[in-house]
């Protein structure tokens, strides 16, 4: 009872908070709470927005404040993302960038797909490029660059291997669910066509090999039928012509950068829904 | 003068063969033995003739007075009715007449146990190869063949190159010199076998070589008492230029083999001349088992003095097909079931 009078409460005070901050710039999907953006920015990026909604199925939302009423940039990026309402599909799939200005750190929060898609590999990939405009104080950059990180990643779609690993408990849930019992792996193993391929190599191979029948074998050499001693070399010759020299590059190997891992790092929300994400200062 | 020859056990009169085993002449009813000796005391009066006999239309076995059923070019064989052997004297005559002979050594028996085993190792080989009715098929049989003497001078020339290679910096700097080479020599070869019969396969025929000439003696038609023979419809010219084709590979693999410690040799020109060719006609054993299979005829050949063995085998496509899909199969069921116990 007292929770549920909690939550009431909080959806009041920030429905206040948003409505004396009426002044701010804001659309659908962005809250500028501080105007750092233009209204042209912010008409370019909600364009953006909308198309990669549409694109992906993913929702996208990019909050700019200093004032995280005492929230932890995670939970603040959480729960303003679950209390107003975004999310598509019935997972909630969605992201939100949040821009705390109040310590300089910016978070991105992963709800749904989301979560799947963004690994906590491309996360900080992502904070590394956001982070960078943000730095020079570039923030509509920023965003664009954010916006364009997940329409990219989005298209990729999820990462081979991924799994989700919730950080409270330590499980982890692959994306790919493995087989479990010994009939799903076997129907496993009859779906991969790595089965009929070894199965089609091996009996093209023996039956190869035995069908590859040689009529004898050739005993008989050039010395077979010589008289034994009646070889003399009359005439030996060997006379030296010319010489060439070349040179040839040797060329080194590189190594290419390898990617990380598959793992999405998730934690649980103060509206219980699970969230992913990652986030850094600046 | 009788044109077919019976040779006949002296002491009970029945047909004589020569035992490829004990090496004698033996009597399958009264079990004597005789040597070349005892067989033949007077043996003036067995001389083949030097000039060619004509060629009549048909042979009677000496024995029952039946036709002999003969190819132009047998001239030893059995009477299809009374299983005499019998032997046509004049296709062993005039230019016919063979020089040397390398008796039969190897018996029937293991000539078929060699077939037995090397058809049992050909998996996709139609199952009728594997009957044991054809198995008995295997027949011994006198191969006509020119046994070559010959002297070769040869030269050989060409270019060779000495590669040397050491790193400087990022190069590899790679050093060719460049040698003409030439080498000439003498060689002698004796008694190069050239099978002297169309209807044998000259591959096959070469590959149950080499004979071992130790045991080559005189012609006699008594050794082709029990056997088939065949005389040559190869010309010894025609023989002749096999053998030459055999000889220059022979002779250039010989000179190249003194150029040596060069990286790479390649022969751009080479001549060989042939002296003092000589030919000997002489008959060779082999076993030999013709199979037919979808119009083709295949043969199996055992060197009938050293159980060599050549053949070509056909293939049996459905045996293939079944074989390869047992394979695929079993692979299958192993790689799904034995395979889930791991992922």
């Amino acid at each position: 009872m007292y929770k549920r009078i909690a939550v009431v409460i909080l959806i009041v005070l920030i429905s206040f908070t948003i409505s004396s901050l009426a002044h701010a710039q804001e659309t659908d999907n962005i809250y500028d709470y501080l105007d750092y953006l233009s209204s042209d920015n912010i008409l370019s990026l909600q364009g953006e927005i909308d198309r990669l909604k549409s694109k992906h199925g993913l929702d996208i939302a990019i909050v700019i404040t200093d004032n995280t009423e005492g929230k932890s940039s995670r939970d603040y990026a959480d729960d303003f993302y679950d209390y107003n309402g975004f999310g598509l599909d019935d997972q909630y799939s969605g992201l939100l960038l949040l821009i705390n200005m109040d310590i300089r750190e910016i978070w991105i929060s992963t709800t749904g797909m989301a979560i799947r898609i963004f690994t906590d590999y491309r996360i900080d990939r992502t904070l590394d490029r956001v982070a960078s405009y943000l730095s020079d104080g570039d923030y509509y950059m920023a965003c664009s660059i954010f916006l364009s990180s997940v329409d990219a990643y989005a298209q990729e779609g999820v990462p081979k291997g991924q799994y989700n690993y919730d950080t409270e408990t330590g499980q982890k849930d692959y994306y790919d669910k493995r087989p479990v019992t010994y009939t799903e792996k076997a129907v496993a193993m009859m779906k991969s066509p790595k089965v009929y391929i070894v199965a089609a190599a091996l009996a093209l191979f023996t039956t190869l090999m035995l069908s590859k029948s040689s009529k004898g074998k050739q005993t008989t050499n050039k010395l077979t039928y010589e008289q034994n001693g009646s070889f003399t070399l009359r005439n030996q010759r060997d006379q030296f012509i010319r010489q060439s020299t070349s040179q040839v590059m040797i060329s080194s190997s590189s190594s290419s950068r390898g990617g990380g891992g598959g793992r999405s790092s998730t934690h649980r929300g103060s509206s219980g829904r699970s969230h992913g994400g990652g986030g850094r200062r600046f | 003068m009788s044109t077919v020859k019976q040779y006949k056990c002296p002491s009970c009169s029945a047909g004589l063969k020569f035992n490829p085993t004990v090496q004698v002449w033996k009597c399958e009813y009264c079990f004597n033995e005789y040597d070349l000796e005892e067989l033949e005391p007077n043996r003036a009066a067995e001389e083949l003739p030097e000039e060619d006999i004509a060629e009549l239309d048909s042979y009677r076995c000496s024995n029952c007075g039946a036709d002999l059923l003969a190819d132009d070019t047998t001239s030893a064989t059995f009477c299809l009715y009374c299983k005499s052997p019998s032997i046509i004297k004049t296709r062993f005559s005039g230019r016919f007449k063979p020089k040397y002979v390398i008796p039969f050594k190897l018996s029937k028996e293991t000539a078929k146990e060699l077939y037995r085993s090397w058809i049992k190792k050909r998996r996709f080989a139609p199952t009728a190869f594997k009957q044991q009715e054809e198995i008995d098929k295997v027949t011994g049989l006198y191969a006509p063949y020119w046994l070559f003497d010959c002297k070769v001078n040869a030269m050989i020339a060409g270019e060779a190159t000495r590669v040397s290679s050491y790193r400087q910096g990022d190069y590899r700097v790679i050093h060719t010199k460049y040698y003409s080479v030439e080498r000439s020599g003498e060689m002698k070869y004796n008694m190069i076998p050239v099978d002297g019969s169309i209807k044998l396969n000259d591959q096959l025929m070469q590959l149950i070589e080499p004979y071992d000439y130790k045991d080559i003696t005189d012609f006699s038609m008594k050794y082709m008492s029990g056997f088939m023979a065949e005389r040559y419809d190869v010309e010894s010219t025609d023989a002749a230029n096999a053998m030459k084709k055999r000889v220059e590979r022979y002779v250039e693999e010989r000179l190249r083999a003194t150029i040596n410690g060069y990286n790479t040799t390649r022969i751009t020109s080479k001549s060989v001349n042939f002296n003092e060719v000589v030919d000997n006609y002489a008959m060779l054993p082999v076993y030999i088992l013709v199979n037919k299979y979808k119009g083709n005829s295949h043969t199996f050949i055992v060197n009938g003095q050293t159980g060599k063995v050549s053949g070509d085998t056909p293939i049996d496509r459905k045996k293939q097909v079944l074989f390869a899909l047992g394979i695929f199969a079993a692979t299958w069921i192993v790689a799904v079931f034995g395979g889930a116990f791991f992922v």
